[in-house]
């Protein structure tokens, strides 16, 4: 699919504020099933922009603003191709103690630091496993939605999965930290994705959508019957299915904290009031991608 | 309880004693040091130690302590008057071990933020460095200035039974105590003066120097022209004495969080007469505070900013960002290794045999003993967690057991080391053996340098091995002693200038406020 996203967010501030110092991670990946045509980010006021990559790959722009400001307009415009991601490979159990496994594996196979000592984590963990890691994978993005209901505003962006399971409903975020502990438990590696999700009905028709930017988890599978490279597998939790064509990504880590879209800070007391937007636009007829 | 000769110095048996041989006769580089103090006599010497107390706390050299009805504040920080003496030959001998440790150190903290050759080497497994809590992911692919990672090292060495030295703990975040270092040879000049009658004892106090040259070596600036603060987390920091002495010392400036900025990728200090460019940071913080938009969001200690400034190598931070993974107690287990791996060395200093309880061998074995080992939290420093089996109870024990079954990886253990002892003045000045560690300090700039000796820290209870100040352990003067073969550049150069006088800080801003948004989704029909 070819698309274009815009991602708008605006503050508005009670009163001026200064050194408002933000870093973005809104910038898609370019990966082996997606494509980065175009990128364009424009700040007003307006700032220089320093960009890098961060210890997992993703993207990092920078940019600062000393003087006095009353709003702060971040305008990330992109067009980016996306791929049918190729399908997952199939292995048995016993092909995750493979030293191989383990070495791709690395630090998404520990145990997430803040795992919650909660008796109904313990039950998700022990439902949670099917007959093969693939096959868990699937069940895991079925068994969440299952259980919980998806509905915004009941978490907040430092709710922890204890929260989730406590409350009982959350959003993607939230899905995507329970999965990653689930898969962890039973020995798959798991990484937090963070990025956009296509989301218009499948015969809506529409061309473009409002959306908000998603969150999903890719889980190691091992390379097909055991042999061969492990590959990372998307899968998408809230949507009860792997993750494809619909995902735009930007980067992973281990958990939100290590992709968060905008993280800022600004010198003062002054309230902010923030709108934010994700536009995404198909350029490619939808005919021509249904064929 | 057991009455005893009064004024009979008994060392214990199985204990390595500095001053006194088995036998009880004096060793030959302690024999002036025993003459001077049997002239001085208990009584003077008591008079000595309450002139002491009186002095530092007039001057604020205090500490807070943790006691048996909590916490103590503003206690005169315990100088014993005996002082420690190390030949000229001994300190040599540690000086180049812990030299060749740091560069080791040095090594492996570039190896794990770049090219990470030990793990393909397959000498430290990658998992173990990526779950170490000090690992700093923010640092990945930064190369500080000069690339140096360790700019001030302060290990902790100790004396095992047959008096060989060996290395307990590396601490190459931010060590602190050398202040108290400089202050107790003042203090020990001015009320036992008569001790160092017949000896040549190594200076000390031109340990500012060295750090002020360290930091400038490293500075990105011109010769010259380098900009260097000291940066406090502040007043209510336990160690806040020792950054302002050090500020003071080198005569730069002491600065807060609120007193930096950082524009676009450059650091700032605010002063009187508007923003000036800061080259190098003596920051005595943890990495978790210097910059919330890196590090917990939640700092209100930090500089936003500081992270982006020291990657595009405008600034240098001392210690680096990330040095904390190399003085994790399980990497320390490692460290031999490293000095083979990275210098082709063998190590002149020895480890204290160590178990790492992540390995379920050598964890079975250890819970097999657990009365005769030391059990240590990984993560933590400065004797906080710490188990001495022969000295717990057999409960305590039992308990301990459990809470690392849970989490086995966060946990080491290590043989009992039978620290040396070092004669040490009772309330009534009477002298009887207490047990020593020693924690020299070291500077890295363009090489590394070590102060003669460092900070002896004694434990002021018969029998007690716990010696940290914040549990009720005291400390000694360290003598090096001059045999007149020269100084082999632990002296800083006589044109490094220090005493500048110090300006006004500048305004100080309101707090900082965070924003950050939450992942979440629209779903379609919704």
């Amino acid at each position: 699919m070819h698309f274009s996203i815009r991602y708008l967010t605006e503050y508005r501030y009670d009163h001026e504020v200064t050194d408002n110092l933000n870093a973005l991670r809104v910038r898609p990946a370019t990966t082996s099933n997606q494509r980065l045509d175009d990128f364009q980010l424009r700040v007003d006021p307006e700032a220089r922009i320093g960009r890098h990559q961060d210890y997992f790959g993703t993207d990092v722009l920078e940019f600062g603003i000393s003087r006095p400001h009353d709003h702060l307009t971040i305008d990330v415009r992109a067009r980016v191709v996306t791929g049918e991601a190729v399908d997952p490979p199939d292995a048995p159990w016993e092909s995750l103690g493979h030293p191989a496994y383990e070495l791709a594996g690395g630090e998404f196979l520990l145990p997430a630091p803040d795992e919650p000592d909660h008796a109904m984590l313990e039950e998700l963990v022990g439902v949670a496993r099917a007959n093969s890691p693939l096959k868990t994978l699937h069940w895991v993005t079925e068994l969440i939605p299952d259980r919980f209901r998806y509905q915004p505003g009941v978490t907040y962006v430092g709710s922890t999965v204890s929260d989730l399971l406590d409350g009982g409903a959350g959003v993607c975020q939230d899905f995507a930290h329970l999965a990653l502990i689930l898969l962890r438990r039973q020995g798959i590696a798991a990484r937090y994705v963070s990025g956009y999700l296509w989301d218009a009905q499948e015969d809506g028709g529409d061309d473009s959508v409002e959306v908000e930017t998603h969150a999903w988890i890719e889980a190691l599978m091992p390379g097909a019957g055991g042999r061969g490279e492990p590959v990372w597998v998307g899968a998408d939790p809230t949507n009860r299915r792997l993750a494809g064509e619909t995902h735009v990504k930007i980067g992973h880590g281990r958990f939100y904290q290590d992709v968060p879209p905008i993280r800022g800070v600004y010198q003062g007391t002054a309230g902010a009031e923030l709108k934010a937007s994700v536009q995404m636009t198909r350029l490619d007829p939808q005919a021509s991608a249904r064929a | 309880m057991i009455l005893r000769e009064p004024h009979v110095y008994r060392p214990q048996p199985g204990v390595f004693d500095e001053v006194f041989a088995p036998g009880g006769v004096p060793r030959e580089y302690a024999e002036a040091l025993v003459a001077e103090l049997t002239k001085l006599g208990p009584a003077e010497l008591a008079g000595a130690g309450r002139r002491r107390d009186a002095i530092f706390v007039q001057q604020g050299i205090t500490f807070d302590a943790t006691g048996e009805d909590g916490p103590v504040k503003d206690r005169p920080f315990p100088l014993d008057l005996v002082p420690r003496i190390l030949p000229s030959h001994e300190w040599d001998h540690i000086k180049r071990g812990l030299a060749q440790r740091i560069r080791a150190l040095n090594h492996f903290v570039d190896d794990v933020y770049h090219a990470r050759e030990i793990v393909h080497e397959g000498i430290v497994p990658w998992q173990l460095i990526v779950s170490r809590p000090n690992f700093a992911r923010q640092m990945h692919g930064i190369r500080p200035p000069g690339g140096v990672y360790c700019h001030v090292a302060g290990c902790d060495l100790v004396r095992d039974a047959d008096g060989s030295w060996r290395v307990l703990e590396d601490n190459v975040r931010t060590p602190s105590g050398i202040s108290y270092v400089l202050e107790n040879r003042t203090a020990m000049t001015r009320l036992v003066p008569q001790l160092f009658n017949r000896y040549r004892v190594r200076r000390v106090d031109h340990y500012p120097q060295l750090l002020l040259a360290a930091l400038r070596a490293v500075a990105p600036a011109a010769e010259g022209e380098a900009t260097v603060v000291v940066w406090t987390p502040g007043s209510m920091n336990s160690a806040y004495f020792e950054h302002s002495f050090l500020a003071r010392q080198m005569g730069v400036e002491l600065v807060e969080a609120s007193d930096l900025v950082v524009r676009d990728d450059v650091l700032y200090m605010r002063t009187t007469s508007g923003l000036k460019r800061v080259h190098a940071v003596y920051r005595r913080l943890d990495d978790d505070f210097i910059d919330p938009l890196e590090f917990r969001p939640d700092s209100l200690l930090g500089v936003p900013g500081l992270m982006r400034a020291y990657r595009s190598g405008s600034v240098a931070l001392a210690n680096a960002v990330g040095t904390g993974v190399a003085d994790d107690k399980a990497i320390y287990h490692y460290v031999p290794e490293m000095i083979r791996f990275y210098l082709g060395e063998e190590p002149i200093l020895q480890n204290v045999k160590t178990f790492l309880l992540g390995d379920p061998e050598q964890c079975r074995y250890a819970l097999e003993r657990m009365d005769q080992l030391v059990f240590k939290p990984t993560g933590e420093s400065g004797g906080k967690g710490v188990f001495i089996g022969p000295s717990t109870p057999a409960d305590e024990l039992e308990g301990l057991r459990d809470v690392i079954l849970r989490q086995p990886e966060k946990w080491i253990a290590q043989e009992v080391v039978k620290l040396s002892t070092v004669p040490t003045a009772g309330l009534d000045g009477t002298l009887a053996p207490r047990h020593v560690d020693l924690r020299p300090f070291a500077v890295f700039g363009e090489k590394i340098k070590i102060v003669p000796g460092g900070l002896t820290r004694v434990a002021m209870n018969e029998g007690s091995m716990i010696v940290n100040s914040s549990r009720g352990g005291g400390s000694k003067d360290t003598w090096v002693l001059d045999d007149g073969a020269g100084t082999d550049g632990d002296q800083a150069s006589p044109d490094e200038v220090v005493n500048v006088p110090q300006s006004l800080p500048g305004l100080r801003y309101a707090s900082w406020t965070g924003q950050a948004q939450q992942q979440q989704q629209t779903r379609a029909g919704e």
